[in-house]
């Protein structure tokens, strides 16, 4: 005989919001190298803009002219490797050279990172033509248009990373698309503002600090602001980024330890005058802890993407 | 001509045939085993080795004259979208949209960045994980003996690569019905013309309607967010949601504007921050 069954009346599978609770979307298969990447695109694209600010006709400004730019390039030839990591084989960065896509920012990203690493390459043969390592008359490799376009090109790389991640199928991403590549932006100028700085502290160059540190709190707070009003914005697709476990990281080392802080020193550093070694690790600590915060930022956004894309419930509704 | 797929989930019996026509006739390893206790589907969703996935949907509904029951299986797989995503994103050409209409991975091009993985607002391309000789991942047994290492080397090639539906491009090019229609035994996956299909899937839902049966349409029109309408669309007797379908996909293209915008007037702002900046003192 066949026991009755007896289903639970208070359960309507009709209601049954999702397909099991398994995801509709696949998770990004991004790790480190492609966090490092975006962390060192915006440093690249920040320094773009530094090298053109720093008068050249000021001795210390010079220095962080030239050293904007030998860094600016050394970072423009470092991230195609690190994406050739992520790749897998180094020829496969090469089928992004068959094209030029522009629905694709990765597409675009990569011809700005090309046509940047050009750009840089030169000013920095200019610089090392300059200070006599290399033979003198190869300083006229670099025209002064190529100034300019280094900031231009570095200004979109910077914020092409943001695009990148916000003009997807991810919800939370997606829920980013003005807030993420804003914050891109600003956090890239932000850490190539404190990179700046801490060479500036190793070479004992004190003179541009102190520019280099008020235009980081302007980048500084224009990351805070683009991230307070990105939780406001996001609701609850931005719940895997700015809530839990994630979300403190974020906090503690992006917000406050990454932008709060630095701020706080660099400001300490504009009111009181302290004795040349202090202030020499006063910049070297608010250095580092505004490149932390940066790096921090990309990782989180990463990984929050992942999240989300595991959640059904928001992909089946996407943020307009 | 545009081909396409019209999926009439009423049809459908849960049998399978489809995916293993599909992992036969296109050389997909097994992705394993495992047992998810979801009614009959194991498979679980569309990845870079599984292009067509069967949904079971076990659904009992109190109602006045007691306790009703319906099994809903529906045959997903690649929509290849009017606006497709997947191809807006990739960087390499890699993804084009071939002759028959479909959205068509070129394995050779493809780089493996996983950036269509990542724009495709119905989850369907994945990347196909690097064959791993000591590895479970796949079960290279479970291919053709003649053609095992072939295959092995091609998926080692071409480990990392994005993998999804062809629309059975090759069988398309010799006339032959792509192999999962080919292969249902109920005509619930329908292969032809699309336009075609078009028209069969409104009068189908149409003469369902009339039989008191909640039938919508998915795809057949324009599924909104700039997606446009599917070239593999579906006929369900459920909000899409149940299917693992989204109720209002977007097309990640549309949110460049808005993005590059963004970023455009903050460098802007900070440049003009940092020429007041460094201009003074």
């Amino acid at each position: 005989m066949l026991s009755e069954f007896t289903p639970d009346q208070t359960v309507d599978d009709r209601r049954r919001p999702t397909y099991y609770d398994l995801p509709l979307l696949k998770a990004p298969h991004w790790e480190w190298n492609v966090v490092t990447y975006l962390f060192l695109g915006g440093i690249m694209g920040g320094l773009g803009l530094i090298q053109l600010l720093a008068d050249g006709r000021k001795e210390s400004e010079r220095t962080l002219k030239r050293d904007a730019r030998i860094t600016a390039f050394a970072l423009a030839a470092a991230n195609p490797a690190i994406l050739i990591t992520h790749l897998g084989r180094p020829e496969r960065f090469l089928n992004m050279m068959r094209i030029v896509k522009f629905k694709s920012p990765m597409s675009l990203g990569v011809w700005g990172l090309v046509l940047y690493s050009g750009a840089a390459g030169a000013n920095m043969v200019r610089e090392l033509a300059l200070e006599g390592v290399l033979p003198r008359w190869l300083r006229f490799i670099a025209p002064g248009f190529l100034t300019p376009m280094q900031a231009l090109l570095g200004a979109f790389t910077a914020g092409y990373t943001g695009v990148l991640l916000s003009a997807t199928a991810n919800p939370f991403w997606g829920s980013g698309k003005r807030h993420i590549p804003t914050a891109s932006v600003a956090s890239g100028l932000a850490s190539a503002c404190a990179l700046s700085s801490l060479l500036c502290a190793i070479e004992g160059n004190t003179e541009p600090l102190h520019k280099l540190e008020r235009l980081e709190m302007a980048a500084g707070a224009t990351e805070l602001l683009a991230l307070v009003d990105f939780r406001r914005a996001s609701g609850e697709y931005g719940k895997p980024f700015f809530e839990g476990a994630r979300g403190k990281k974020l906090r503690d080392t992006t917000m406050i330890a990454g932008t709060l802080v630095p701020m706080a020193l660099n400001l300490l550093g504009s009111i009181i005058k302290l004795p040349k070694p202090v202030d020499a690790v006063r910049v070297a600590v608010a250095s580092i802890l505004t490149l932390t915060g940066g790096y921090v930022l990309r990782e989180s956004l990463i990984e929050a993407g992942k999240d989300s894309a595991r959640d059904p419930r928001a992909a089946f509704r996407q943020p307009t | 001509m545009a081909t396409g797929f019209f999926t009439d989930t009423t049809l459908c019996i849960g049998c399978k045939a489809c995916e293993v026509a599909c992992k036969q006739w296109n050389e997909l390893p097994s992705d394993g085993f495992s047992f998810t206790g979801n009614s009959y589907d194991n498979t679980s969703e569309l990845s870079g080795t599984t292009w067509r996935h069967v949904a079971f949907i076990e659904q009992t509904t109190a109602t006045e004259d007691g306790v009703e029951n319906r099994w809903l299986m529906s045959s997903d797989v690649c929509k290849h979208c009017t606006n497709a995503g997947c191809l807006e994103a990739c960087p390499t050409g890699a993804i084009i949209r071939n002759e028959f209409d479909s959205v068509f991975i070129q394995p050779d091009i493809c780089n493996g960045c996983g950036y269509c993985v990542v724009s495709c607002p119905f989850g369907v391309v994945d990347l196909i994980a690097k064959f791993d000789p000591d590895g479970s991942h796949y079960n290279v047994a479970s291919l053709m003996e003649e053609r095992r290492e072939e295959r092995q080397t091609a998926l080692q090639n071409n480990g990392g690569v994005a993998g999804k539906c062809t629309l059975c491009y090759d069988r398309q090019t010799l006339g032959f019905t792509p192999a999962c229609a080919k292969a249902c035994p109920t005509e619930s996956i329908q292969f032809g013309d699309v336009e075609e299909l078009r028209e069969r899937a409104r009068k189908r839902a149409v003469t369902l309607a009339g039989r008191g049966v909640d039938a919508q349409l998915y795809g057949v029109d324009d599924v909104g967010g700039g997606v446009g309408p599917l070239n593999a669309f579906f006929l369900l007797t459920d909000r899409p949601e149940a299917y693992n379908l989204p109720a209002a996909p977007v097309l990640p293209s549309t949110r460049q504007p808005a993005g590059y915008t963004a970023a455009a007037l903050t460098a802007l702002g900070l440049a003009v921050a940092g020429w007041m900046i460094f201009r003074n003192a």
